[in-house]
């Protein structure tokens, strides 16, 4: 293979595996939006994010045992051109029953390219280790990028653009992978290899689970918090949420001078706790006070995920199905940690909205207002109320248009910032307990780390 | 750069950081609490006529709310529109009797309360008591929304409503 070929295909690959794996959180910022736009609850659109990470996990295994029977640039080829066509058709998805179908295709899709580059990528990068290292922060990287750039094709263009941009992307890689895939050999013998592959690392990869769990709590309830709890825009929240990626960058060239692969893991999860525990004991509600948790959250993840995959690939045969586990693993975390958290904040943001109600026509009961513009004004937050059904509610609206009277103009503003507040800090106070479960989600991985640690020497 | 010092630094940073927003007042957060309608609340300035109205609706409501056995908040939701109010008595099994009566109790309270601070004379106080036994509900919703009529020129309100109930009792054969 020339040097300008295995560039381009190390670099299809690279993108590949972090394309599909920022599938898992890119939509993050789009729900808001497709949950207005399809009609649909908060719990329901949470399934475009739960079903793509379940079927991801569910058919990693799988997509890497046949990559190893049928060739992995050809699995790797078939998985980009479905994963692009789905990705097609989840753009054009007019209802949440295609949409979700089409998430699942593309996970299928997802799975087998991704699984089937970590088997191609030796041969591309010179060694197991250097393949694996590449892997694990394409997939890192993609998995940080992942909201910031849903929001903000999401502000900029729609929720589709998020999947249509995914096309050309998924073509490209799908082109630099048909050369090898015609050039693949048969492989007739690697059936017995495939029934032969040794036992996946179960400390490394039970970690990856709660790790993942966690992780996911800190993408998909930060922004839902920054959009649907503060009411920001999505480009604001992708701005927000940006300060993950960037400490993911930045730690990453120190996540290499360690050596020590449990010093790099149990520092990763600490940080992420540590970031996490600050975002469910936020003191306000300011999306400065978000910065440094999620910083933290940055910082562990490089150092984290990049290590737990390491160890879970290290000295393992073969690489596709070690890497199936991880994949399955990272997945069936990130489904759990949704599965877990979200009847959670859902059940807490309930409570906060109806003590947030209660505040507010407090505050405007207690106003220094007319009996009759009060009576007016709770009429109208009710109507508005009603209007946003179970989400937390602008209440600014209802006090348009001001009185003329100054005086009673000065006190219903001063009042509708005291209901905003109240909002504010209920919908914060909502998210919580789901942010400090999460925390103790990464705290439990330094057991399996711990345990590994002792054992078999992570 | 060690294991042990990058350990060390990670757990150095999450506790500053959780120990920071905790002194920071970030498990702090109690939800604004709602007041017992029942209890007595304190008139603020009920000198003006404005004041006082706004005062005697507080009361009133507090009143009609403790007899329902809701908050003053929750009752003021449920008056808020047509729907709401539906939903507010089927939710707590209330009749229309029972929506009079926590009316008239809340009518009957606002009155005790501006007597007791000032704001009403014995005399007018308890005529309008009077009144707002026997008042229609309607009328007796009126006079809490627009409690200044009250303040502003107490005996034509109960001179109207007298009136008004001497025009029901003539259609009562």
């Amino acid at each position: 293979m020339s040097v300008a070929r295995s560039g381009r295909l190390r670099a299809a690959l690279a993108v590949g595996v972090g394309l599909v794996l920022a599938d898992s959180s890119v939509v993050v910022l789009a729900l808001p939006d497709i949950y207005r736009e399809l009609d649909v609850s908060v719990s329901a659109v949470t399934w475009v994010l739960v079903a793509f990470n379940l079927v991801l996990a569910i058919s990693a295994l799988p997509a890497a045992a046949l990559a190893r029977r049928i060739g992995p640039a050809r699995i790797a080829l078939a998985g980009m051109v479905v994963f692009g066509t789905s990705s097609l058709v989840c753009g054009l998805s007019g209802t949440i029953e295609l949409l979700l179908v089409a998430r699942c295709t593309q996970a299928i899709g997802g799975a087998a390219a991704v699984c089937a580059s970590l088997e191609l990528l030796p041969a591309v990068v010179g060694s197991e280790q250097r393949a694996a290292t590449v892997w694990a922060a394409s997939g890192a990287l993609g998995a940080a990028l992942g909201p910031g750039i849903g929001g903000l094709l999401t502000e900029l263009i729609s929720w589709q653009s998020i999947f249509f941009v995914q096309v050309p992307v998924a073509a490209a890689c799908a082109v630099a992978l048909i050369a090898p895939a015609r050039s693949e050999g048969s492989r007739e013998r690697v059936e017995a290899e495939v029934g032969a592959a040794g036992r996946p690392h179960l400390a490394a990869n039970a970690a990856l689970a709660l790790v993942s769990a966690a992780l996911a709590a800190a993408l998909f309830l930060v922004v839902l918090l920054l959009i649907e709890g503060w009411r920001m825009s999505p480009i604001g929240a992708a701005a927000a949420v940006t300060v993950m990626p960037i400490c993911a960058l930045a730690t990453a060239p120190l996540a290499s001078r360690v050596v020590a692969v449990e010093a790099r893991a149990a520092a990763g999860v600490i940080l992420i706790a540590g970031g996490l525990a600050g975002l469910g004991l936020l003191p306000d509600a300011s999306v400065v006070l978000t910065l440094p948790p999620q910083a933290l959250v940055g910082a562990g993840l490089a150092l984290t995920l990049s290590a737990l995959t390491e160890a879970a690939l290290a000295g393992r045969s073969p690489q596709a199905i070690h890497g199936g586990w991880t994949i399955a693993s990272r997945h069936a975390g990130v489904v759990a940690g949704l599965l877990l958290l979200t009847p959670v904040f859902t059940a807490d943001l309930e409570t906060e909205r109806a003590n947030a109600e209660q505040a507010g026509i407090a505050a405007l009961l207690d106003a220094d207002l007319p009996p009759g513009t009060k009576l007016d004004l709770a009429t109208r937050i009710a109507d508005q109320i009603a209007a946003e059904g179970d989400k937390v509610p602008v209440v600014g609206p209802a006090f348009e248009p001001l009185p003329d009277d100054p005086v009673e103009r000065s006190a219903t503003v001063a009042l509708r910032t005291s209901i905003e507040s109240e909002v504010d800090r209920a919908a914060t106070h909502a998210f919580s307990a789901s942010f400090l479960i999460a925390a103790a989600f990464a705290l439990a991985a330094l057991v399996p780390i711990g345990l590994a640690r002792r054992r078999i020497g992570l | 750069m060690s294991g042990r010092s990058l350990v060390g630094i990670a757990i150095a940073a999450s506790v500053a950081l959780v120990a920071i927003y905790l002194a920071a007042g970030g498990s702090g957060y109690e939800p604004t609490p709602v007041a017992d309608p029942c209890a007595e609340r304190e008139w603020r300035s009920p000198q003006g006529v404005e004041e006082a109205a706004q005062q005697f609706f507080l009361s009133a409501l507090d009143g009609a709310a403790c007899e329902l056995g809701v908050s003053r908040e929750t009752l003021a939701a449920a008056l808020a529109t047509e729907e709401s109010r539906q939903a507010f008595a089927a939710e707590q099994g209330i009749d229309d009797a029972e929506l009079e009566t926590a009316v008239r109790a809340g009518l009957v309270r606002g009155i005790d309360d501006a007597e007791n601070a000032g704001a009403l004379s014995p005399l007018v106080a308890d005529g309008l008591r009077a009144v707002a036994t026997r008042v229609p509900v309607d009328e007796a919703i009126g006079l809490i929304e627009n409690g200044s009529a009250i303040f502003g020129d107490a005996g034509g309100v109960i001179d109207d409503l007298g009136g008004l109930l001497d025009q029901a009792g003539d259609l009562i054969p």
